[in-house]
């Protein structure tokens, strides 16, 4: 390599470094160093109310704190099956949503359209929506349910465990056209001609779906998976505006918890190593999901 | 973090309310819901998260000190207008500045202390709840106004408010008004089954019993009583009326334990889990907050009602009420005759640490809390006010003779743990209540415990509160 080239080459990396500065200053100022500074702040007990108390560093005893504390227990139960019902059914009502909007028929775009309705509306608005409808005096569920009959009206959201269903339900309602999108996105690069061939194979509608659909959907599928348990684990809005945790912290889940002990208690130490916890789980989530999507693509591109 | 803040003071607005709604419940989340609606879709930017609306000082003069005045939405914002309007008049100097939080108390607590952490310096006077004294003053938001305000000024106010303001020998608020439990009961349904008021909760469930049977062919929805239960603030002061009518009590008595397991506490809980929810009142109350307990007793759907000073008004307003001039207020039933509690609650006035016009913050306090600014709120927003010589003002009492019923319960009224943790001591405690009350197979005991250990491991980062 002569002279002139070593030059050359150096101002490349020079001009690829400047034009990746702003994005990587960006990145590094409002991803990178809240995180830092959470996970630095976790090392440490501070109570906003207790100035005298300093901010002594404390190494992992909040996560030591953390893995004792039984309201913490509950509240990842409670967002482990949030997660897992809330990705599960929002799949396959956005799978079906997916099939349906995928087919051609009169008014598609108008269907479309009026599928991403939910998705839309702030979250904030949708969950004032669903706590109106499931009010005990004047809610649509109990008119639904119980017509004129006001005496056997029902306080939905008295019950633990359905207040958790309802929790669900408003986010799978919320967000099943998002997973809807995605897995349509998918459905459009399938070939035809795959259907064409099943087709004149003699294969079923079913079978045209269970051998070529679905296995050629994973990628999309994986991927909507993934925005949705990275979405679920933080699930705050729902339950700030429906619940606030109750009753009886059954729709308690970690993040509320987090932004309990941080904004309302002023244990920043502790809310930190909460928040940080749910930053972990996350990322350990998406590396698997990530590494899994990984291997789907080369499955595909091998024949 | 913008998307919590939004969500947070979007909500807040609609939020039910630890305090004071004026609106019929119906016509309120409507208007919640648009004001909502159109706070999303134009999304107001971070800072913004506070609605500033300067009052505009008078034509031809200059102000040259602005004041930034942190309270929640009014419920009665006329009346908050005129007030600041004729601060504006006797001190043309000083413009004031009203930045409006969210309604609910605790969405109000987390937005200002997060101003105050920041150590912001557009806060001069803000509104502080009775329990946020400790932590305010530990933390160093609050200014002392020891000096400011003596001794001599302060027997003015029911000692009780001045008490409250009070943490660790130094004073940091000033009384603006003052709240309590009370017993609301429908008069008219009472004298029609020949029932005096009742004055223990067996005789309260024993008569609303025979009511709602008696009235069951002519209004089936009819419920004996309806009260806060909700996972909130409320649940806590609910609570704490009947543990410590009951002869318990939340802390021990030297404040440096929970007393949560202790024999009278429980039962008090067992009480409510098993003769009130669900039976004397709807299992709704464990969703309702103040505006939600309070509708379902306008329109005629209980016989008692458990709530604060301020829904006297509201209960005989022709307008919001379908039960107007049949209500009457009283003290809350003991389990023993005679041993009433109600929580005590109410609003201080207090000067940030952080503000650059203390004279002028204190000024603007002196004349929202004097005895003609506590009269005008008390005749024209109904709630109770702190001054004692105002219940014994002949033209108040005139207009609102109940003030004569509030006097006694106000003054005896128990406030919640005193603690620079007590947002904490509060989750703790929420939690354990409303487990016990939601939760049909509960082993209360040691839920009981565990909340106890969880609360004693707060008090000892702390020197106890008297």
């Amino acid at each position: 390599m002569n002279h002139a080239s070593l030059i050359l080459r150096h101002r490349e990396k020079l001009a690829a470094w400047t034009m990746v500065a702003p994005a990587l200053l960006v990145t590094m100022l409002f991803a990178l160093y809240p995180v830092m500074d959470s996970l630095w702040l976790s090392l440490h007990n501070i109570y906003i109310g207790l100035p005298q108390l300093g901010s002594p560093f404390v190494g992992p005893d909040n996560y030591l704190t953390l893995v004792r504390d039984p309201v913490a227990h509950q509240a990842l139960a409670v967002t482990l099956a949030f997660v897992v019902l809330s990705t599960l059914l929002e799949l396959a009502c956005g799978l079906i949503i997916a099939l349906v909007i995928h087919e051609r028929f009169r008014g598609r775009g108008l269907v479309r359209a009026a599928i991403l309705i939910p998705w839309a509306i702030p979250t904030v608005v949708a969950s004032q929506l669903w706590r109106y409808i499931f009010n005990d005096q004047y809610g649509f569920a109990n008119l639904l349910v119980f017509g004129e009959h006001v005496t056997d009206y029902v306080p939905w959201l008295a019950y633990p465990g359905v207040a958790f269903g309802i929790v669900v339900l408003a986010d799978v309602w919320k967000t099943s056209s998002f997973a809807a999108l995605l897995i349509l996105a998918g459905l459009q690069v399938i070939p035809d001609d795959l259907y064409d061939a099943a087709r004149v194979d003699g294969a079923t509608a079913w079978q045209r779906f269970w051998h070529i659909t679905l296995p050629l959907l994973k990628p999309a599928l994986l991927l909507a998976l993934l925005f949705r348990t990275m979405d679920a684990f933080r699930v705050f809005d729902l339950v700030f505006v429906m619940t606030q945790g109750g009753p009886g912290d059954a729709t308690q889940v970690l993040q509320f918890y987090g932004y309990q002990t941080l904004f309302t208690e002023g244990r920043i130490g502790y809310g930190s190593a909460v928040s940080v916890a749910v930053f972990l789980m996350i990322l350990a989530l998406s590396l698997t999901y990530l590494r899994a999507i990984g291997s789907s693509l080369l499955e595909r591109r091998q024949p | 973090m913008r998307r919590i803040v939004r969500a947070f003071f979007t909500y807040s607005c609609l939020q039910s309310v630890p305090r004071h709604p004026s609106r019929g419940s119906h016509q309120r989340h409507r208007r919640a819901a648009l004001l909502l609606a159109w706070l999303v879709l134009f999304g107001p930017p971070l800072n913004d998260s506070i609605a500033g609306e300067p009052a505009a000082p008078p034509k031809g003069q200059t102000a040259s000190i602005t004041l930034r005045f942190v309270s929640w939405k009014p419920d009665h914002p006329r009346v908050w207008d005129e007030a600041l309007a004729e601060f504006t008049k006797t001190h043309p100097d000083i413009s004031v500045v009203r930045e409006l939080a969210p309604h609910s108390s605790t969405a109000y607590h987390d937005l200002l202390t997060q101003k105050l952490k920041n150590r912001d310096a557009t806060v001069d006077v803000f509104f502080m709840d009775v329990i946020w004294v400790p932590e305010f003053a530990e933390a160093g938001w609050a200014r002392r106004l020891d000096e400011r305000f003596p001794p001599a000024m302060r027997e003015e106010f029911l000692p009780a408010t001045i008490e409250v303001g009070r943490y660790a020998d130094h004073l940091y608020g000033v009384p603006s008004r003052i709240d309590a439990g009370l017993l609301y009961y429908r008069s008219d349904l009472l004298t029609k089954y020949g029932f005096a008021p009742p004055t223990t909760w067996d005789e309260l469930a024993r008569q609303a019993e025979t009511i709602v049977e008696g009235e069951q062919p002519r209004n089936p929805t009819l419920r004996g009583y309806t009260a806060q239960f909700k996972q909130y603030e409320g649940l806590v002061c609910n609570m704490v009326e009947f543990i410590d009518s009951h002869g318990g009590s939340l802390l021990t008595a030297d404040g440096t334990h929970s007393a949560l397991a202790k024999p009278e506490a429980m039962a008090a809980v067992q009480f409510v889990r098993d003769r009130v929810i669900g039976r004397l009142a709807s299992r709704a109350a464990l969703t309702y907050q103040e505006p939600e307990s309070l509708s379902v007793f306008l329109q005629g759907h209980a016989v008692f009602h458990r709530n604060w000073p301020y829904a006297w008004e509201l209960a005989n307003n022709q307008t919001r009420s379908t039960v107007a001039g049949q209500v009457a207020v009283m003290p809350l039933p003991g389990f023993t005759p005679g041993r009433t509690t109600a929580a005590l609650g109410g609003w201080l006035y207090g000067i940030s640490a952080y503000s650059q016009h203390p004279d002028e913050a204190w000024a603007l306090i002196e004349f929202l809390s004097s005895q003609a600014m506590q009269k005008k709120f008390t005749q024209e927003a109904g709630i109770a006010p702190s001054r004692q010589s105002l219940f014994s003002d002949p033209d108040l009492l005139a207009a609102a003779p109940q003030l004569r019923n509030h006097f006694a319960v106000l003054r005896s009224a128990t406030a919640r743990p005193r603690s620079p943790l007590y947002p904490a001591i509060s989750h703790a405690l929420q939690r354990y209540f409303s487990r016990a009350l939601a939760i049909d197979d509960l082993d209360l005991v040691h839920e009981a415990t565990m909340a106890d250990a969880q609360i004693n491991r707060l008090l000892s980062l702390t020197e106890p509160v008297p």
